[in-house]
């Protein structure tokens, strides 16, 4: 317990005077005249409902937020009158640039209402009932392993970061409050769906974690969102939809458009938090290639280890026999180059066209493309 | 009476059918998309028709033919062949099984594709991949014929989603 108040309250005369008046009937009332904006809010749109965006007026509004929050230090929400004695809660994020995107009040709304239950949404009782052959179901068990170290690290980022940020950015605090929710429900659908196969879990693996955790300790939340949201979710996104197509059952197709749901919401965020940076901040450009030079780096490390590579192999190809083995590996490859190029796709939409030519993972996209054509 | 697939009757039977189950497409959450469908012709690869569905909300705002004038988020498209077996499979079966699911079939492009020039408006066939399926699976519903007359299998299964 290392912050204590200044003040004993029970033993402050002062305080407690006013506490009694208070009781007696003699309210103070000064708090009515706050002099804040009285402002209308309706729905835009009453099938929405009342949103975020339709809260964007005055000077409760988001869009005339200045880059620099000075005033607010504390707890009190955007708008509100600030009185003296508020703590000082130091937040570690205070300039816009590091935080918004476009749009995020909308994906804020999308995320409330697209919550899904991994323990009801999920055909369980007909997945019961599906026994996998054993070369599938252990690459089934190993690949659910891996999905779920990701999505533990995933759900702490954004905790992580959640409190650390200023409350005048009440929309990105709110749309990383719903991610760490996500990511939870997605480690708990990967290890529900793991021991549900009946093979149990497989391996952790070291590479993947090396890569998880330079993701937690990025040095600013424009660090972890760049390398989180858009490369890392990005490229997870792109395995949830190869991780659909070579789902063995319905239901597991169904978890994977689930998931895969929820992963586009953050990607879409961590697009339009980085065309933010560059529309507003151009001068960041060198800084964010240079991060992603060491986030490829563990990107290519995690995403190729064996115990993450081999079991799409057998999951792709249907098995472990020669030919399975040979038409698991085509899949994957042109999977790990749909990956790629979705990447590149991505930064280019957001102002880096240039990343294609100066990342080291085109030489793999290249070395990609001559395997695939060859097979 | 039967609608014909490919046609913009056909889009507007889905579009009734996804009014029928508003409280379902609600608990699925916001679907705010504009897509394209594009069939192609057997062969040549010509399209033989194209239809823009608008989605907002939770409802299907909009029907129509054509995509001229449109910007649509993403395009769907492939041969009527592509189209009917997935339609096929669904009517069959009351929901798309693992072969015939929109991503199974759009991953590689190898029944169907996706065309866009955004990759934030290619995202958003994930970001409600869920209500997309279940859109095009109400198809099971719908009493159509193909433009050479034939019909889709009759029901194997009881339709599993909606009914469920």
């Amino acid at each position: 317990m290392s912050y204590l108040s200044t003040i004993d309250f029970a033993e402050d005369d002062a305080f407690v005077d006013r506490f009694h008046r208070a009781m007696r009937g003699d309210l103070d009332l000064s708090w009515m005249q706050a002099g804040t904006e009285p402002v209308p809010c309706h729905p835009q749109n009453e099938w929405r409902g009342l949103t975020l965006r339709d809260l964007d007026v005055g000077s409760y509004g988001f869009t005339d937020m200045p880059e620099l929050i000075r005033e607010n230090r504390s707890f009190a929400p955007r708008g509100a009158v600030l009185p003296a004695g508020l703590p000082d809660l130091q937040a570690d994020v205070n300039r816009k640039s590091e935080v918004w995107a476009y749009n995020v009040e909308g994906y804020y709304e999308e995320a409330m209402t697209r919550q899904w239950n991994a323990t009801t949404d999920i055909p369980w009782a007909e997945l019961q009932h599906t026994e996998l052959p054993e070369d599938i179901g252990k690459a089934y068990a190993q690949l659910l392993t891996f999905l779920t170290e990701v999505e533990m690290i995933a759900t702490d980022v954004p905790a992580k970061w959640m409190g650390r940020l200023n409350a005048d950015f009440f929309e990105v605090k709110n749309f990383i409050a719903t991610q760490a929710m996500d990511e939870a429900r997605h480690a708990e659908v990967f290890r529900k769906r793991a021991l549900s196969t009946g093979f149990g879990l497989g391996r952790a693996s070291g590479h993947n974690e090396c890569n998880l955790k330079f993701l937690r300790d990025a040095d600013s939340f424009a660090e972890a969102s760049l390398t989180l949201h858009l490369q890392a979710e990005g490229m997870v996104l792109t395995l949830f939809r190869f991780s659909e197509y070579i789902a063995p059952t319905e239901g597991d197709k169904k978890l994977f458009r689930l998931v895969m749901q929820d992963e586009a919401r953050h990607v879409g965020y961590g697009m339009q938090h980085l065309k933010w940076v560059i529309d507003h901040f151009p001068e960041k450009r060198e800084l964010i290639h240079r991060h992603l030079d060491e986030a490829e780096n563990f990107v290519f490390g995690a995403g190729y280890a064996t115990e993450v590579m081999e079991p799409f192999i057998i999951l792709a190809g249907k098995g472990l026999g020669p030919e399975n083995i040979r038409q698991g590996v085509r899949i994957t490859a042109a999977f790990q180059l749909k990956q790629a190029e979705e990447y590149f796709e991505r930064l280019a939409k957001c102002g880096l066209p240039e990343r294609r030519e100066r990342s080291r993972l085109s030489k793999f996209v290249e070395m990609n493309r001559q395997m695939v054509t060859s097979l | 009476m039967a609608v014909t697939f490919p046609s913009l009757a056909f889009f507007e039977a889905l579009q009734r059918e996804m009014r029928a189950e508003r409280e379902r497409f609600s608990r699925l959450g916001f679907f705010d998309t504009t897509f394209g469908v594009r069939v192609l012709a057997e062969g040549g690869g010509r399209p033989m028709a194209e239809f823009v569905l608008a989605f907002e909300v939770f409802d299907c705002v909009g029907t129509r033919d054509g995509l001229g004038g449109a910007e649509p988020d993403f395009v769907l498209e492939g041969p009527l062949a592509a189209w009917r077996e997935m339609l096929d499979t669904i009517h069959a079966l009351g929901a798309a099984d693992t072969a015939h699911s929109l991503n199974t079939l759009t991953h590689f492009g190898e029944g169907l594709r996706v065309r866009y020039d955004d990759p934030d408006g290619h995202d958003k066939l994930y970001r409600f991949a869920e209500s997309i399926q279940e859109f095009i699976d109400l198809s099971a519903r719908i009493d159509f014929t193909y433009p050479d007359g034939s019909r889709p299998p009759a029901r194997r299964e009881p339709i599993r989603r909606m009914e469920a």
